[in-house]
């Protein structure tokens, strides 16, 4: 199933670094397709964010030609948020701590929207 | 007043997108993405974010105008974009199964934000289902406490009826400004 296939990619993610707090996979009008994101965490609210910031990401590099959105980067005091296409029409959302070694995470996180895109 | 903002609001597929499209002769930012939940009943797409499109007023001004998503797990986009606007032009949408239950459900959730600015009211479809009536609406305004909201029945493909939406809120907000 595609949920399991998504849950397998964002455990192995999670897995990989221990700078990753939480993943999820999210449509790109805003709908959560499988997560592991702390309890507590409003998932319809989470989704809906996720949509809205990545599709101005991708208005804002076309205008200003930047070309098709890969990846949009927050970063907050106490951590990370990055958003990254995965395929038309999926996110990949991963929250990161603030001393994540940055580098590596874009690496891991690569890896799983391409898995997550192929699962599509 | 030279910069002034104001927002569209409303249910999925009311025509919120095609209105701000209409006043804005088209040139308008959009955020439409593929709808994957019951949305695809209305239509394929959606906002996820929102509409913008800026017009020139008569007296040189500038109205920047936005239109809102319409689901529920967009509100945190609604608070964003009522900040600092004008009032909000509501529209509802007469084909669904219960158009006043939606009326309340928005007023509810702008209360704070209309109470200090203004409201607007435009019923769509009601070329197909002209029911229930105007003064339906008028009903359920008052009861929700805007009795003197104006209400219209438009076609937000018509400029000139989401010209006359928006003349009625600038209107209500300060009379010698409609021009
Ligand atoms: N026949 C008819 N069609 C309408 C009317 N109002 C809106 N529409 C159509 O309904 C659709 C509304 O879509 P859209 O503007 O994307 O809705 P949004 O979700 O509120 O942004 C468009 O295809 C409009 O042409 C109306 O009063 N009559
Ligand atoms: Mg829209």
């Amino acid at each position: 199933m595609r949920q399991e296939a998504f849950t397998s990619v964002l455990d192995e993610l999670n897995g990989s670094s221990a700078d990753i707090e939480a993943s999820a996979v999210i449509s790109t009008d805003g709908l959560m397709m499988a997560s592991l994101l702390p309890v507590g965490l409003d998932e319809d609210r989470v989704g809906a964010m996720s949509a809205a910031m990545l599709s101005l990401g991708g208005r804002i590099a076309k205008e200003l030609s930047r070309g098709d959105l890969e990846q949009v980067l927050v970063k907050g005091e106490a951590g990370y948020v990055l958003m990254t296409s995965a395929g038309q029409d999926a996110v990949l959302s991963v929250i990161a701590k603030p001393q994540a070694r940055l580098g590596l995470i874009l690496l891991d996180v690569k890896r799983a929207a391409e898995a997550i895109k192929n699962a599509l | 007043m030279d910069q002034c903002k104001l927002i569209f609001a409303g249910p999925v597929g009311v025509g919120k997108t095609t209105a701000v499209a209409a006043l804005c002769h088209g040139r308008l930012l959009t955020t439409e993405e593929d709808a994957s939940d019951v949305t695809r009943l209305h239509k394929d797409t959606t906002t996820v974010a929102f509409d913008y499109g800026v017009i020139d007023l008569d007296g040189g001004d500038r109205l920047h105008v936005y239109g809102l998503p319409g689901q529920k797990r967009f509100d945190f986009m609604w608070e964003i974009l009522a900040k600092d606007s004008l009032g909000l032009i509501l529209l509802l949408d007469n084909s669904r199964s219960s158009p006043c239950a939606d009326l309340k459900f928005y007023v509810d959730a702008f209360r704070g934000f209309i109470e200090q600015t203004g409201l607007v009211v435009g019923v769509t479809r009601t070329d197909s289902h002209p029911l229930p009536v105007l003064d339906t609406y008028r009903a359920s305004l008052a009861a929700l406490g805007f009795k003197s909201c104006p209400v219209f029945e438009v076609d937000p493909r018509m400029r000139e009826n989401v010209v006359m939406m928006v003349q009625a809120l600038l209107y209500q907000l300060a009379p010698e400004l409609a021009g």
